[in-house]
């Protein structure tokens, strides 16, 4: 393979149309340009919700051209390399409109490398290519080996490696007067190899011959460290350590005169904000100050309890409640509640029953939202969550 | 706010701030400890440049800058109490109960130090160049408390 992840750069450009999502194009009508070191340059085109890729010798009408190494690019295509990370430290370079280049984002699904098998005169082509290197000196000692190989099948081949001095040396073709000599089919030596079928079940039924030194035959696995296929060395098993724990802090919260008005009237199913005496806006949850005027604010008015959805947020990656510690369930939603009496700004921050969430509706400018109540917990303490939520209101 | 203000709405809210967290020990820590629990043998890493041994091993010699996560030595489960201070509070983050000895010990065959507890000596009976060994824990965690502690040779 010539890059890093067993993925040819070409592999991403060929499967471009077919990964492509034409959801992901409306609206994007440009040229987007990869310059690749040393593979050459391709320019993409979105129009129409359709696309087309070439190799171009210019870039100079796209609206931005991404330059990368074939490591790096392969590396951000099949998610193994952070984008974000390689733009930074200069491994991606963007000349032209990045904010275009974001768009191109969302037109393709991930490439997900294909689990190529490689065939048998692949694999044979790659032990024997490896033998030599797998060969370990220290088990050979001073002995002189000769180990022929006579591999049968149109995938095989004859091979011979000599051992002497502590290295080892291989060559086509079969010596004379070997130390031992190994013959049998191609598919069985692969399978051998990757440990499919073991040595004994080969010999007993005839498939594999041994000639010569038997001696050394059961000292091969010493001689030759343990085939790896491409792509799958280097996978170590090391076991890592991660400590869990969970800090707890106690916090205690004073509530003030004006949160604390706001605070007790839910214990009595009353929602309450502040009016300022100067421009007149009402200020919810209340607030000591008016947040505009600057002047002190001590007009309370009853608002609610019904309101309309203004915006509908919704969170699917919980963060921790902060009251209680617990992680939430997700999706929920955070919604601002426009209550009655209420106008402009002056929304109200709550949470939406859960299964109630895909029938909510913004409202905006003078139409309203889905109207919601508020649901009272048995209990009212004088929290937030005196207020459950907020559910429809049918 | 003025003085004599209404209070009567004014009240406390208990709350809780309840932060998850992973410590990861990193590569060379997991080897580190891992060694510790199943073989109840400590490693440290060393410099090929310098040729000073870290305890706890450090993936990086921080005299040459070299990398030295793969240079593992073995070094003795014996060392030298060099300093040492007396925990007399009790607290929930804290390993044992009070009082104990919280030493820095240097470990035959290591260049830098390591700070555990060390039992087996009173408070007032303990002093620096004292001889000590490592006692492992039967029940192990996954942290440096799988050594449980140090005690006199």
């Amino acid at each position: 393979m010539s890059e890093k992840f067993g993925v040819k750069v070409e592999e991403i450009f060929d499967t471009m149309q077919e990964r492509f999502r034409p959801e992901g194009a409306q609206g994007v009508d440009a040229s987007f340009g990869y310059d690749i070191t040393g593979r050459g340059k391709w320019r993409l085109t979105v129009k129409d919700g359709a696309m087309t890729i070439a190799r171009a010798e210019d870039l100079g009408d796209c609206v931005v051209v991404t330059r990368a190494d074939p490591d790096t690019f392969v590396g951000v295509n099949i998610g193994k390399v952070d984008g974000t990370e390689a733009f930074t430290t200069g491994k991606i370079s963007v000349e032209g409109d990045m904010g275009a280049l974001g768009k191109t984002f969302k037109l393709f699904k991930r490439f997900t490398p294909p689990k190529k098998e490689p065939t048998v005169r692949e694999y044979i082509l790659d032990m024997f290519g490896t033998l030599t290197a797998r060969f370990q000196p220290q088990a050979a000692g001073d002995s002189k080996l000769v180990i022929c190989y006579d591999i049968g099948g149109k995938d095989g081949g004859r091979w011979t490696a000599v051992i002497e001095h502590g290295t080892c040396t291989l060559s086509e073709g079969l010596a004379s007067s070997p130390s031992l000599t190994l013959a049998m089919k191609a598919k069985d030596w692969v399978d051998l190899m990757l440990g499919r079928v073991d040595a004994l079940t080969l010999l007993s039924t005839a498939r594999a011959k041994l000639e010569g030194d038997m001696q050394l035959a059961m000292r091969l696995g010493e001689l030759f460290a343990k085939y790896t296929p491409p792509g799958q060395e280097a996978v170590q098993d090391e076991e890592l350590l991660v400590l869990k724990k969970v800090v707890s802090v106690g916090q205690k919260f004073a509530t003030g005169p004006v949160m604390g008005k706001f605070l007790n009237g839910l214990k009595e199913k009353k929602i309450y904000a502040n009016r300022c005496p100067v421009c007149k806006r009402l200020q919810l949850p209340p607030r000591e100050v008016c947040a505009v005027c600057r002047v002190r604010v001590e007009e309370f008015v009853e608002v609610g309890p019904k309101g309309n959805v203004r915006l509908l947020d919704t969170a699917y990656y919980a963060s921790p409640d902060p009251l209680t510690g617990e992680t939430r369930e997700t999706p929920y939603a955070m919604a601002y509640i426009l209550l009655d009496g209420c106008k402009g700004q002056e929304a109200f921050a709550h949470f939406i029953r859960n299964d109630q969430l895909d029938r909510i509706e913004m409202g905006w400018n003078e139409k309203k939202g889905t109207i919601v109540r508020p649901v009272w917990a048995e209990e009212r303490k004088g929290k937030v969550t005196d207020i459950r939520y907020f559910e429809i209101d049918e | 706010m003025k003085e004599g203000f209404d209070t009567s709405n004014c009240f406390t809210i208990q709350g809780k701030l309840a932060l998850p967290y992973s410590y990861f020990a990193g590569r060379v820590g997991s080897r580190f400890l891992v060694r510790i629990r199943d073989e109840k043998k400590i490693m440290g890493t060393r410099c090929n440049r310098c040729a000073k041994v870290y305890l706890p091993p450090r993936q990086t010699c921080d005299v040459c800058t070299e990398d030295i996560r793969d240079n593992w030595v073995d070094v003795a489960n014996e060392g030298e109490v060099t300093n040492f201070t007396v925990v007399r509070y009790r607290d929930r983050h804290l390993p044992k109960d009070p009082p104990y000895i919280l030493a820095v010990i240097r470990l035959d065959g290591a260049d830098t130090s390591l700070v555990h507890v060390v039992e087996g000596v009173s408070p007032d009976r303990v002093r620096t160049g004292l001889r000590v060994r490592a006692v492992f824990a039967e029940q192990t965690t996954n942290t440096l408390l799988d050594i449980d502690h140090f005690e006199p040779v």
